[in-house]
């Protein structure tokens, strides 16, 4: 046992140090320059569908990024057999004829299909007559780009390492000469032993220090002659560690983590009127909130804009809103169950958006041109997207009543009065902000298309929900909706959100903000839906069974 | 009597009804908007009778709602203003609707443009007798989309006879076919491989006429067919040349000048070494008199590429007729032109684009921004770009989008053109939609303070 816990301790500084010297080296990839860390983690995500790896057989541990990306570089031939690309789409294992219950496949594997380069073929044919790609074209597509990626990350051509002396494109691994290309070789040459004491746990502390200082020493040289290439174009050292850091720290997670320990507070301090819990609670959703906040500081920061530009952002975005609006209505009630459901709400987010990267693409990337430049336009984003999570509230606001409804109505008369009217002051916040935020998308799409209003399904299913909320608003008003018709279209409306925010871009796949489009979970998200429509339903009925009798 | 129809339609629960109707109707306009196109919704949803309907139905239950509320107080300002910023939105819209414009204008680099196309389309025939003057016989407006000449053909009187359009297709997509020909003067064609382990090029050549040479730059080689060999300059190149029927003659030229020029004859199915990496060169057919005609295939629904076609019956001949092409019908006395396509409207000026600019986001071909430089009758210069728009006679110019050629470079540049005389109603309806509906719930929020309990009581 403590022979493991050394082997750990050491494997993990270990670790940390190999990482902190490669991980810095500035890379031009997609558009931006980033850290090698962050290059390595997104082509391994792409590649494999997650950003360590780890052997299918045997005890190994986990592999960084880094490291692997640097083998593909060195000996690509040692993965031909390795079972490394993901591919997910059960059809398109069918159509190449790949065991289906296996989720990774080799590079001989999969170019030993008979019939891929028909499926590539088709592909290519298809986006040259610019159709609208199905599941199973996206798939072949993913698939594509996937076996791009590692061949040209294996012939070095995408590693793009020294910034050009004149012009915008830096010279990849393949292309450099002289000098850098025998400091790139020192580094190769340098990892190999690296390697090797990582892989055989006997070999001695001694060894290992002397083997990462070289290491680390190659790659500093090599870093210094990139950087006298061209040091205008060559990123400042702090931009690069703050992005290893935001990898490595990953504060949305710490953020969720804080957010669960404070649902669990207020639970206790709620449920069992432990009122000792009450103060912990805001604290934990205070950390949380603020590291939440921190996260998303360090994102605008690197991406040199408000990240809310595709599926992954506006998630956390709407998460980080939730929270705060179940704050300050906690705050000016104090009802405990507020604060419940924006905690709820905040770590279902971040968890959505940590478990899912192949859906939610947590990668930066640069913007579509309509929206560079122009503030206000990302101010119509963020103000809708905003909205949607005062409706989020509402939604888990709702979903608590329900379970009220279902346990006894009349003796949580009092709670449901003030779940009920919690949904109203959510709703209230919603719509005082979504419409302003169609009008000013309206203004911002007349300023830059000169179209104030063109039916553009984005915006056409934002009103859907605004109408369906707005209906709501009226329909209590008129004394159609009591409390439980409250709770109830809180969360049958908020599938409208959920149509606008994701089916849209996902489902219908169609209009001008095609930047967000995107593919996957279609499947997850509908049952959700589904699930919670038949709640609703389910309530309803065991409710109207009750009021009977 | 007029209080009571007031009261029913100031009901909330009409207002709600409509409200749902509303919602309701849109969505099917973004479902038929992800099937079909945007178009479509408009035609098939967003411009019909029931949605005017809808509309008005709408305006008239906030118009009975505020009437209802009379005499006004002073807690009815907020409710007064999200009501009557609605009305004042939807008539800034009908006015947009109404006297309008919305069209693109298309330049090609270096070009001139004075025409603004718009979506809705004309069929104009053009009628000559001597193939000099042209009269117009036919000009009108016509929607093919919704009336479609399938059920009823639209008949079109002549000089001779009846020309019948009976026969649309909203989408289709076209592609060129080139088939041997028995017509003299036509150019040949031939169809081709260049193989390697990397790459793969099946493409075709064509000489549209005899004597016109076609020449085409496929990688790092440059393919002719119908020129005499330039064995002076020191280029990958190959030329073609017709021998007979049956054969074709080659002569392979090298960037190295040491290298000697290869010749020979192929025919079809027969192959050659190029020397050029690896690359084979196979003849795939070989027509010496060849013609390119267009095949339209019918699609389920639109792509980027996809346009609509009319299928035109005339002197027992069938024809179709793309959007925005010409056909000619040559009869015994006379020639007929008939144009079918977007509608064109004469600005009275032309722009003039000087231009055009792709700004990339750094090492990749992602298109950061683009911008046109536009000048203006009076020459004064102007750059559009995104979110810049040039504002000229009361029309605006946005940067809409472009187009590329074969090596994704930019070969045109596509402005939208503007006149929007509803702009500012529309704003001050959403100014006054904004303050009223903030307003309201700020109001609201007392009464909910009274009803809330207190905390120890949960």
């Amino acid at each position: 046992m403590k022979h493991i816990f050394s082997f750990l301790i050491l494997f993990f500084s270990l670790h940390l140090q190999a990482a902190e010297g490669i991980s810095g080296l500035a890379v031009q990839d997609a558009g931006r320059i980033k850290p090698f860390d962050t290059f390595a983690r997104e082509s391994l995500q792409l590649i494999h569908g997650k950003d360590t790896f780890k052997m299918e057989k045997g005890n190994q541990p986990a592999r960084p990024a880094t490291e692997i990306l640097m083998t593909w570089l060195l000996q690509p031939g040692a993965w031909e057999k390795t079972p490394l690309f993901e591919i997910r789409y059960g059809e398109l294992k069918k159509g190449l004829k790949l065991p289906s219950e296996q989720r990774h496949f080799s590079y001989a594997e999969i170019m030993g299909a008979d019939r891929l380069p028909t499926l590539m073929q088709d592909l290519s044919s298809r986006l040259q007559a610019k159709e609208k790609l199905d599941p199973y074209f996206q798939a072949v597509q993913r698939l594509e780009s996937q076996l791009f990626t590692f061949r040209e990350i294996a012939a070095g051509r995408m590693v793009r390492l020294v910034p050009p002396k004149e012009g915008h494109t830096w010279k990849s691994v393949a292309e450099l000469d002289g000098e850098l290309q025998e400091k790139f070789m020192a580094i190769t040459q340098a990892f190999v032993p690296l390697l090797g004491v990582v892989v055989d746990p006997s070999s001695s502390s001694d060894r290992k220090k002397e083997v990462e200082s070289q290491f680390n020493g190659a790659v500093e040289k090599f870093k210094q002659s990139a950087r006298a290439e061209n040091p205008t174009l060559y990123p400042p050292e702090s931009r690069l560690d703050l992005e290893i850091h935001y990898n490595h720290f990953h504060p949305f997670k710490w953020s969720w983590i804080l957010y669960l320990l404070g649902t669990i507070c207020v639970f206790l301090a709620w449920i069992l009127g432990k009122e000792g819990f009450y103060k912990p609670a805001w604290i934990f959703v205070i950390l949380g909130f603020l590291l939440h906040t921190y996260g998303f500081g360090i994102r605008s920061y690197l991406a040199g804009r408000p990240p809310v530009s595709n599926m992954y952002e506006t998630v956390i975005w709407v998460g980080w809103g939730s929270v705060l609006f179940s704050m300050v209505i906690e705050a000016m009630y104090r009802w405990r169950f507020i604060l419940l459901a924006g905690t709820l709400v905040g770590s279902f987010c971040l968890i959505l958006a940590d478990l899912a990267p192949v859906i939610l693409d947590p990668s930066l990337q640069p913007l579509e041109p309509v929206l560079r430049n122009n503030f206000w336009l990302l101010i119509h984003v963020l103000t809708i997207t905003i909205s949607y999570a005062a409706f989020f509230l509402a939604f888990g606001l709702g979903d608590i009543g329900l379970i009220f409804y279902l346990k006894d109505e009349s003796k949580y008369r009092d709670r449901l009065k003030a779940i009920t009217l919690a949904i109203y002051r959510a709703m209230q916040i919603g719509v005082s902000l979504l419409a302003p935020g169609i009008i000013l998308g309206g203004i911002w799409a007349d300023y830059s298309w000169g179209r104030f209003w063109g039916w553009d399904p984005k915006e056409t299913w934002a009103l859907i929900a605004l109408l369906g909320y707005l209906a709501v608003l009226h329909g209590r008003l008129g004394g159609w909706l009591k409390d439980f018709g409250m709770v109830a279209s809180a969360v049958i409306t908020f599938s409208l959100v959920i149509m606008a925010w994701y089916g849209v871009n996902f489902v219908l796949g169609a209009g001008l903000h095609s930047y967000g489009f995107g593919a996957g979970g279609v499947g997850y998200v509908s049952v959700f839906v589904a699930l919670h429509l038949l709640f609703v339903i389910f309530v309803g009925v065991v409710r109207f069974g009750r009021l009977k009798k | 009597m007029f209080k009571k129809v007031i009261k029913i339609l100031a009901s909330l629960k009409l207002a709600v009804v409509v409200i749902l109707a509303l919602a309701a109707l849109i969505s099917a306009g973004t479902i038929v908007e992800s099937r079909l196109d945007a178009q479509a919704a408009a035609k098939l949803v967003y411009h019909t009778w029931f949605m005017f309907l809808t509309l008005g139905t709408l305006c008239t239950v906030l118009i009975a709602v505020m009437v209802d509320r009379w005499p006004w107080k002073k807690r009815h300002i907020p409710f007064l203003l999200a009501h009557i910023g609605i009305l004042i939105l939807l008539s800034g819209s009908w006015i947009t609707h109404k006297y309008g414009l919305d069209g693109t204008m298309r330049f090609g680099i270096g070009e001139k443009n004075r025409f603004v196309t718009v979506p809705a389309t004309d069929l104009t025939v053009w009628y000559s007798a001597d193939g000099d003057r042209y009269t117009k016989l036919v000009e009108q407006e016509v929607d093919f989309f919704l009336k479609s000449p399938k059920k009823n053909p639209f008949r079109l009187p002549m000089m001779e006879g009846e020309l019948v359009i009976d026969d649309y297709e909203p989408y289709v997509s076209a592609s060129r076919n080139i088939t041997p020909s028995q017509q003299e003067k036509v150019g040949s064609a031939l169809r081709f491989q260049l193989q390697n382990a990397n790459a793969n090029i099946n493409e075709w050549l064509f000489q549209p006429k005899q004597g016109q040479g076609v020449t085409n730059q496929f990688g790092l080689a440059q393919l002719s067919l119908g020129i005499p060999a330039d064995l002076k300059r020191a280029e990958n190149a190959l030329y073609l040349n017709p021998k007979n029927e049956n054969e074709v003659d080659y002569v392979l030229t090298y960037r190295d000048p040491q290298r000697k020029p290869l010749k020979g004859t192929l025919k079809e199915g027969q192959n050659f070494q190029t020397g050029w990496m690896g690359l084979e060169f196979k003849l795939l057919r070989y027509f010496q008199k060849a013609e390119e005609k267009f095949d339209f295939k019918k699609l389920e629904r639109p792509t980027e590429l996809s346009t609509s076609a009319i299928q035109i019956q005339f002197q027992g001949k069938t024809h179709w007729v793309q959007l925005n092409d010409v056909l000619k019908l040559f009869t015994d006395k006379a020639v007929y032109i008939l144009t079918y396509g977007n509608r064109r409207i004469d600005l009275g000026f032309q722009l003039d684009l000087k231009k055009f600019e792709i700004g990339r986001y750094q090492g990749t071909m992602r298109a950061a921004s683009y911008q046109s430089l536009v000048a203006t009758p009076e020459g004064t210069e102007t750059l559009i770009s995104m979110n810049e728009p040039l504002k000229y006679k009361g029309l605006t110019f946005y940067q809409a989008s472009f187009q590329e050629g074969p090596d994704k470079e930019p070969i045109a540049s596509i402005l939208s053109v503007n006149y929007d005389p509803g702009r500012w109603i529309k704003y001050l309806g959403c100014l006054l939609i904004c303050l009223g509906t903030i307003w309201l719930f700020y109001n609201k929020r007392k009464a909910a303070r009274a009803q809330a309990p207190k905390p120890g009581e949960l």
